[in-house]
């Protein structure tokens, strides 16, 4: 059946430029988050109209610097789970990171840039050498590895912080977090430049296309002469580096490195990046859908807030949301009947 | 036969569409007791359409089933089987590591005792039904992981008629077996239309619709082109038929063969319980065959030459250069190209573009932060899938949508896009249509006129005495016998596969 439809649109649509056709298969990929992206101009438009506090310049940059860290890890996340893993390490990578850097700049008087550098290749490297290593190279189960380091790293931090949280004061980093630039939060621009760099190496490298390969079949991709150790380990390097922005962000936003920062994030994380299309089976998906997810969380979060309604709330509407979307897409996928087949695929 | 007598299931004017596509166009089908019925037509004529209302799986648009006279309306395909319709697909849908007895028997229909399950006397009506089927050399405690895939295949036709099924739907059964494998399934089959089972019956190869059937019918585009006793139809009718059109005569360049300097040679090459000591040359533009049954090391050679797995002894050289054994990109280096049986798990990325699979491995060794050139990608994609006839909405549709043919010319395109010496392929035709059968024989003998060398290891005896310029029979993972192509014929292969001298 699917032949015969091919065959009768084939020589049309071969007729059209590849372009056009581009075009088409970027659709199909966005009504992975369609769903998620109506919720959320639905959820604006409504915190808009009821809200008059939400809909202010001052909110809507509130708003988004509160998504910032938030959203650079579900970035790294997002490359993970397209290669068809998951790193639950994330949020304990970033309190690690932020207590290094409070170490690096305080006890070491390292001067912040370099401090700040050094604990984005903190980051990498742990995420790289440790969980990378050991699920690319030498083939265990990203659960229990990631799993592992997660607790790990909470042992490292506290130990290294003896459990005080510890101001850390450079006007840099306050700046950082709090200052505009041509009119626009310096966090916002962070954002857009992650997403941007993100979407390049997604969409136009050849490691972006490695990295669906392998999420999609990593057998297939090795037997293709795709070096799959080497893209998982990239992965959760990147992973890795983007908790560790997420841990410099962290530290600037409340002016200290605290160890008791993270410990949730990676259940918001994975809810951002599901419901922006990105699947755990691998191989599927993208940041921009991430992007839709993670400011969905965001205009949920302060919309609620704003309109007084207690933060509790906001957790049973994005579980419930969160579930509703994947119904949705399976729905829009496969059809009402597939619902009553068993098994759950991921 | 008794076709006098009433049939046991008949479909009238069933009709389905998906979307805008009419998958069915009003077709009859009727099956008699006691008949083996074979439903023959190109992929995207309709068979697994048919076949999947019949079972209860697709509720139909319009149109009607008869069981014994008696209008049925399934809506699920557990009240099929209830009613005696079991369906055996090519996807083995047993659980692996329970027993046969356990398999054959899953679901609630195990004999109860008073507390809990009666396994002896379970296990003794297994035992029955496997000795109904001839099959008196399977264990029933034996977990069906170890059984071969044609016992496993056993297996499932066990269970479809534990349920005293009175139509069994075999959907291409054989597609993934040897000859002799197969020759034990159909007398399996022949066992079943002894005790009045009607079967339907689908498969791409058409010698065994002539071995098997006593009638058929043949599907194009959804509709029913012709239907009768198998004896009034031959072959070449019958592809006719089907297609639509004169199938084109395949010219096979036979004049290379055995060239002077060889493009592999492998020396005493051994896969440790699979391959021993196995030596064979491939010159330029030769296509050799491996034929043997299934698990003789035919795949597991393949595989050890294009360094998938490690672990193996011997020497290797692609057109005179020795090959280290450390994985699939050098080998692919040295100029080998592999393309393996399992086209959806390991050939393709299924979620991924037909443009993406096709520049796949041609691709994988450039440097990775490089961003690809999308206008030069695009027009080679273009060329490969004008070259390669791939039927395809665009280069930007995912490759899960292509059907089977043209998703074997994508992997094909993929590796030959290398520029490789010598081409390793697996099961060149397996699940694929009469039409892009013809299509793929085309490729492989292009590729041999323009010099690449093939190792070629096929289930199908035809497909090798018609592509080889000669074949290597192998028997327990060592190369038995070498045939050149005018002394190698199905007998002598079935011989030599068999172990005998």
């Amino acid at each position: 059946m699917e032949a015969r439809d091919l065959q009768a649109g084939a020589r049309i649509r071969q007729a059209l430029s590849g372009q056009t056709a581009r075009r088409a298969w970027t659709a199909a990929s966005a009504q992975r988050f369609l769903a998620v992206l109506l919720l959320l101009v639905g959820l604006f438009v409504f915190f808009s109209v009821t809200q008059e506090r939400f809909f202010t310049s001052g909110n809507i940059d509130a708003l988004l610097t509160s998504a910032s860290i938030l959203w650079v890890v579900s970035i790294g996340l997002t490359f993970v789970m397209i290669a068809g893993g998951f790193d639950l390490s994330l949020g304990s990578m970033l309190a690690l990171t932020g207590i290094a850097l409070g170490s690096f700049f305080n006890d070491l008087s390292l001067p912040i840039g370099l401090a700040i550098l050094l604990t984005l290749a903190l980051g990498t490297i742990l995420g790289g050498s440790i969980n990378g290593f050991l699920i690319g190279r030498i083939g265990l189960s990203f659960l229990v590895v990631t799993l592992g380091t997660l607790i790990l790293f909470q042992g490292a931090l506290n130990l290294w912080s003896d459990t005080k949280t510890e101001q850390v004061i450079s006007p840099f980093l306050d700046s950082l977090a709090f200052d505009d630039l041509l009119g626009v939060p310096i966090p916002v621009w962070i954002m857009a430049g992650v997403l941007l760099v993100a979407l390049y190496v997604q969409r136009s490298t050849y490691f972006g296309r490695d990295m669906y390969a392998v999420g999609g079949s990593p057998e297939a991709a090795r037997l293709s002469g795709i070096k799959v150790a080497r893209t998982i380990i990239a992965v959760y390097a990147i992973a890795g580096m983007l908790a560790a922005l997420g841990g410099v962000l962290q530290v600037a936003r409340i002016g200290a490195a605290s160890p008791l920062v993270g410990e949730a994030l990676i259940f918001d994380a994975a809810a951002a990046v599901l419901l922006g299309g990105t699947s755990f089976a691998g191989g599927v998906g993208g940041v921009g859908g991430t992007a839709i997810g993670v400011l969905f969380l965001a205009t949920l979060q302060n919309g609620l807030s704003v309109s007084g309604v207690e933060s509790f709330w906001q957790q049973i509407i994005t579980g419930a949301i969160l579930i509703l979307a994947v119904l949705l897409d399976k729905v829009q996928r496969e059809g009402w009947s597939s619902l009553r087949r068993p098994g759950g695929a991921p | 036969m008794n076709e006098r007598s009433a049939p046991v299931l008949e479909a009238e004017g069933v009709r389905k569409s998906y979307g805008g596509v009419r998958a069915l166009r009003g077709v009859d089908l009727r099956l008699w007791p006691g008949q083996v019925h074979a439903l023959v037509g190109e992929n995207g004529s309709g068979k697994s359409t048919l076949l999947r209302t019949i079972a209860g799986q697709l509720v139909p648009d319009a149109g009607r089933l008869l069981l014994d006279g008696r209008e049925l309306r399934f809506s699920d395909a557990s009240e099929a089987i209830a009613a005696g319709i079991a369906t055996v697909t090519q996807e083995t849908t047993l659980v692996p590591d329970l027993s046969v007895t356990e398999n054959i028997f899953l679901g609630p229909r195990k004999v109860r005792a008073r507390y809990g399950i009666d396994w002896r006397a379970t296990r003794v009506r297994a035992r029955e039904m496997l000795a109904r089927l001839g099959l008196t050399g399977i264990d029933p405690g034996a977990p069906v992981r170890r059984l071969r895939p044609d016992e496993q295949q056993m297996i499932e036709i066990a269970r479809a008629i534990s349920i005293d099924a009175r139509v069994l739907i075999l959907d291409e059964p054989t597609s993934s077996l040897s000859d002799d494998e197969v020759a034990g399934l159909f007398e399996v089959v022949g066992a079943l239309k002894r005790h009045g089972v009607a079967v339907a019956f689908v498969s791409h190869r058409i010698g065994e619709v002539f071995d098997i059937a006593d009638r058929v019918t043949i599907l194009r585009d959804g509709e029913v082109v012709g239907s009768d006793r198998i004896d009034r139809y031959d072959r070449r009718g019958m592809i006719q038929l089907m297609t639509g059109r004169e199938l084109e005569e395949l010219e096979l360049d036979r004049s290379r063969h055995r060239a002077k300097d060889p493009v592999l040679r492998v020396r005493d090459l051994s896969v440790s319980g699979w391959v021993h000591d196995a030596s064979l040359e491939v010159g330029r533009g030769e296509i050799v065959g491996l034929a043997g049954l299934v698990g003789a090391g035919r795949s597991e050679l393949l595989q050890a030459l294009f360094g998938v797995n490690g672990r193996v002894s011997g020497s290797i050289e692609v057109a005179g250069v020795k090959m280290g054994h450390t994985g699939p990109l050098h080998a692919m280096r040295r100029g080998l190209a592999y393309v393996p049986a399992d086209r959806k798990n390991l050939g393709l990325v299924l979620d991924m573009t037909v443009r993406e699979n096709v520049l796949m491995a041609r691709t994988a060794a450039r440097v990775r932060v490089r961003r690809p050139r999308r206008v030069a990608e695009q027009r080679e994609v273009g060329e490969s899938i004008g070259a390669f006839r791939i039927v395809a909405g665009s280069q930007v549709a995912p490759v899960a949508q292509l059907s089977g043919g043209n998703q074997q010319k994508v992997v094909l395109a993929k590796w030959l896009g290398t520029q490789p010496k010598v081409l390793l392929m697996d099961e060149p035709t397996r699940g694929v249509d009469v039409g892009a059968k013809a299509e793929i024989y085309r490729l492989l003998n292009a590729a041999k006129a323009e010099g690449v060398g093939i190792l070629l290891s096929s289930s199908e005896t035809p497909e090798l005495l018609l592509l080889c310029d000669r074949i290597l029979v192998m028997f327990r993972g060592r190369i038995a016998a070498a045939l050149s192509h005018d002394e190698a014929n199905e007998g002598l292969i079935a011989r030599y596969a068999m172990g005998h001298e």
